[in-house]
């Protein structure tokens, strides 16, 4: 039987971090990709702060995360708690228990709707418990919400500055990461796309590391005004140039989508599936987070269009809020400009929203909710891709209803090559054979387009050829394709050297 | 029933569907599951099919709301008070296994009505009922969907207001006999015998009074004798405030089953709890650990059923109710008495 005390059971309340720790303090976060780390990483440093990027989670994070935290957690928590875990070990080791906690603070997203994600502040505890940390300071950062100074002390302020320092940097970093899968899996020589990506991200790093200081309000007008990210897009674009592609390798295109985590990390935590896809012969179109942002946006601003007529002010805030809504995509497409409008464009939420809207009700949150299924369907409307490949925790609460809906979806649109993956951290096998099934289909479906196009245009593989030798431009990473009505990049190739032939 | 007996519809066209079984899942819901989840929310499928196929009498209309907020007593007091993520979507997930093949709502000449609901914001629920009925009830105007709002509420306040008259009648009850009772956290669906077995049921056999945490008794004069030291001390702000154990207080039945555990470190007569938890319930799982920890810490017997599924393990669930009765029977009083010595006096149970 259990030992009465007279005091309570109280949750662990961290000890604040404050302004006069900035320069003795280091700030741990991750849980990202690396592009978007590592510039992330730049913001905070501009605004005064020291930063580090936990490494990249692993299997063996995973099982610490299982051993030292609650049982049946989410695997992104798990991966996540054991990532911190096992990198404060290692510090630990070097400088102490008392160095590791008075020398580092860690900061990782919170909430997350109705998800018990944002309720996992307690596995974090009893992890950090667990390995003897308790006194270890960490942070939780509603998605929603932006003042913390409540909860964290006034050490971190995440000003207008910072926040819109950290808005930019995603921005940047999509496009990058965009790019990069575009051309990746054409290059002629190979790694020349990661050794450029690397130079851009690096670029970058030092683009938003020297950011001019602005006071708040300058700095809304600065970000919105500036030429100082356009024209680092234009430099990175300019290095992307220099990659030969050749377009015409057939490849199935696979678009990325499922639970935040899972589908934005490249590692482990994923089975590293965004380079698997690529090994196994695919073009991958990964998730970006500025679509995930978007979508929060439009969730927010679903609750002003409920209580329009019912609450005093809502039309108005309706307003304000689409004002923002379009000032977002403007930016973001602003920025695209600056990179040849080569990376794909953020999809209109406003449409995400109608298709789906038969199968999935779009004020139902946590995860991505309807957009997951407004996604899928996009992607096979507008044949931005022949496969979707979708990433799910396993037991994820949130996706598994999406997921379920997509049986409705499926039953109607039979020919959707839908792979929903249920990602467990082990179980790899299991996960990637079901996904190389799908897969299969989708390499024939995308050779059987590309045929097609050959066929309705007469043109042959050696004329194509012929067409691009004779103008090597058109094998730059940077010279666009436009879309045609094709999903794949070859058969959109074709489509596009006939009309320059005037073969169609 | 306060809703739709306010629009009119005779409350003998009402048909619920019966109390969850796995008969029901079998013969009603084989095959229409889209994603392996939790039961409480994989049983709708039987549920469904019941109405559609399993009523001597056609129905003409299937309504299922997705309730997106629940009319918590801890509203005001907590971050929010959303439903879970699976349960506030499950229609929507149950409703594709009667549509892949063929709309098997249509065929049967079934209206399924979901309208999305947000129940702890009261000026919106006529707007969301209304559209959700539009079309479905002829005729139907905003005037007449509000008013009938206002009584569904008024029937769902006054049920909680006797239910939680008749826990301050048991807990005084034991308060003036030095009898102990058993407090249940668990969800609300756990009061569906098929969901939650019936397990306290199994308990009250053996004579000791069951508390729901759902109807656990709110008066003022309880909850100030209960939280009012930890008010005074800064922890909290209100009886109802968990932000001394649970930060994140954003789903509703979380928050409710924290504050559940709280109170039942702090009354004496409580002298055990009973944690029932779903297979798979994304919700309750960072939970585990404070709770117990709230619970045990103030030397109250804590028991949990976890995992409950589809099949009652009855001979483990007996063994584990003759346990816990035996425990009950060699500890209560001691328990009891160790918990009103560490309390405040002038308990207001105690002086009735």
């Amino acid at each position: 039987m259990a030992i009465a005390t007279t005091e309570h059971y109280r949750a662990y309340t961290p000890k604040p971090f404050t302004r006069a720790e900035r320069d003795s303090v280091t700030i741990l976060f991750g849980g990202l990709h690396w592009r978007i780390e590592r510039v992330l990483q730049a913001v905070l440093e501009n605004s005064g702060y020291r930063a580090r990027v936990l490494p990249i989670a692993t299997k063996e994070d995973l099982l610490t995360g299982r051993e030292v935290a609650d049982i049946g957690q989410c695997c992104p928590t798990s991966f996540t708690t054991g990532n911190l875990v096992n990198f404060l070990r290692g510090e630990v080791k070097q400088i102490g228990a008392q160095e590791v906690a008075k020398r580092y603070i860690y900061l990782t997203a919170g909430s997350c709707g109705a998800c018990r994600f944002g309720q996992y502040h307690q596995s974090y505890e009893l992890a950090l418990r667990n390995s003897g940390l308790d006194a270890f300071r960490m942070f939780l950062m509603a998605q929603d919400q932006l003042d913390q100074k409540a909860a964290m002390g006034d050490g971190l302020d995440l000003n207008l500055p910072m926040t819109l320092g950290c808005l930019w940097g995603i921005f940047c970093t999509d496009l990058v990461q965009d790019l990069e899968y575009q051309v990746r899996p054409y290059e002629v020589v190979p790694g020349q796309t990661d050794a450029v990506v690397k130079d851009s991200v690096e670029y970058l790093y030092e683009v938003f590391r020297n950011r001019p200081a602005r006071t708040p309000y300058k700095a809304v007008f600065w970000h919105l005004t500036t030429p100082y990210f356009t024209r680092a897009l234009r430099e990175v674009y300019r290095k992307f140039s220099e990659i030969e592609v050749d377009r015409l390798r057939v490849k199935p295109k696979v678009k990325i989508t499922g639970e935040f985590y899972l589908q934005t990390v490249e590692g482990d935590p994923n089975y590293n599936i965004h380079r698997w896809l690529e090994a196994e012969g695919a073009e991958v179109y990964p998730a970006a987070i500025t679509v995930w942002m978007d979508y929060l946006l439009r969730l927010g601003l679903q609750r002003f269009e409920d209580y329009s007529g019912i609450e005093k002010g809502a039309r108005l805030k309706l307003g304000l809020g689409r004002v923002a809504q379009g000032i977002y995509r403007w930016t973001f497409n602003r920025l695209r400009r600056a990179m040849g409008s080569l990376p794909h464009e953020i999809p209109s939420q406003f449409e995400l929203r109608r298709l789906a809207a038969p199968y999935f009700h779009s004020r139902l949150d946590g995860g991505e909710g309807d957009m997951l299924v407004g996604k899928a369907l996009w992607a096979y409307h507008r044949k931005k891709a022949h496969m979707i490949c979708e990433l799910s925790p396993y037991s994820c609460m949130p996706n598994t209803m999406s997921i379920g809906a997509m049986a409705g979806v499926i039953g109607k649109y039979p020919d959707l090559l839908y792979a929903p993956l249920e990602i467990k951290g082990d179980a790899e096998v299991h996960a990637l054979s079901r996904c190389q099934m799908i897969l299969t289909e989708a390499k024939k479906r995308a050779q059987r387009e590309f045929d097609d196009v050959l066929a309705r245009t007469g043109l042959t593989v050696d004329e194509v050829r012929a067409s691009l030798d004779a103008h090597p431009e058109m094998k730059r990473a940077t010279y666009r394709v436009p879309h045609g009505d094709a999903a794949g990049t070859a058969a959109d190739l074709v489509l596009h050297v006939a009309d320059r032939l005037g073969r169609r | 029933m306060g809703l739709f007996g306010a629009l009119g519809i005779d409350p003998r066209n009402v048909v619920f569907s019966s109390d969850t079984s796995e008969e029901q899942g079998r013969q009603f819901g084989k095959g229409r599951g889209t994603v392996d989840c939790c039961y409480p929310v994989k049983c709708i499928s039987g549920h469904y099919g019941e109405l559609v196929f399993g009523q001597k009498q056609k129905l003409d209309i299937l309504f299922s709301p997705m309730i997106y907020t629940l009319p918590s007593f801890m509203s005001g007091h907590v971050a929010r008070t959303l439903t879970c993520p699976r349960v506030m979507a499950a229609p929507e997930n149950i409703k594709a296994g009667f549509l892949k093949e063929a709309d098997v709502f249509a065929e049967a000449g079934i209206k399924y009505v979901t309208p999305f609901v947000s129940l702890d914001e009261p000026p919106l629920v006529p707007k969301q009922l209304f559209e959700g009925f539009q079309g479905v009830l002829p005729g139907l105007t905003r005037e007449e969907m509000a008013k009938a709002v206002g009584e569904g509420y008024q029937a769902l306040h006054a049920f909680n207001d006797r239910l939680r008259r008749k826990s301050r009648e048991v807990l005084e009850w034991c308060a003036r006999e030095d009898r102990a009772c058993l407090l249940v956290l668990a969800r609300p669906y756990h009061m569906d015998p098929g969901i939650g077995h019936e397990i306290e049921v199994d308990l009250q056999a053996y004579g000791y009074p069951i508390l729901w945490m759902q109807y656990f008794p709110t008066d003022p004069d309880l909850m100030d004798w209960a939280f009012g030291e930890d008010i005074r001390a800064g922890f909290i702000k209100s009886p109802f405030d968990i932000r001394d154990v649970w930060p994140s207080s954003y789903s509703s039945n979380t928050n409710e089953i924290l504050w559940g555990a709280k109170v039942a470190a702090r009354i004496p007569w409580i002298a055990c709890v009973v944690r029932l938890s779903s297979y798979e319930c994304g919700m309750d799982q960072p939970t585990y650990t404070p709770v117990q920890q709230i619970i045990e810490r103030s030397g109250t017997l804590f028991f949990s059923f976890q995992d409950l599924d589809s099949t009652k393990p009855a001979g483990s669930v007996k063994i584990r109710v003759e346990t816990i009765t035996h425990y009950l029977e060699k500890y209560a009083r001691e328990i009891i008495a160790r918990k009103k010595a560490a309390m405040a006096p002038g308990c207001p149970l105690a002086q009735r």
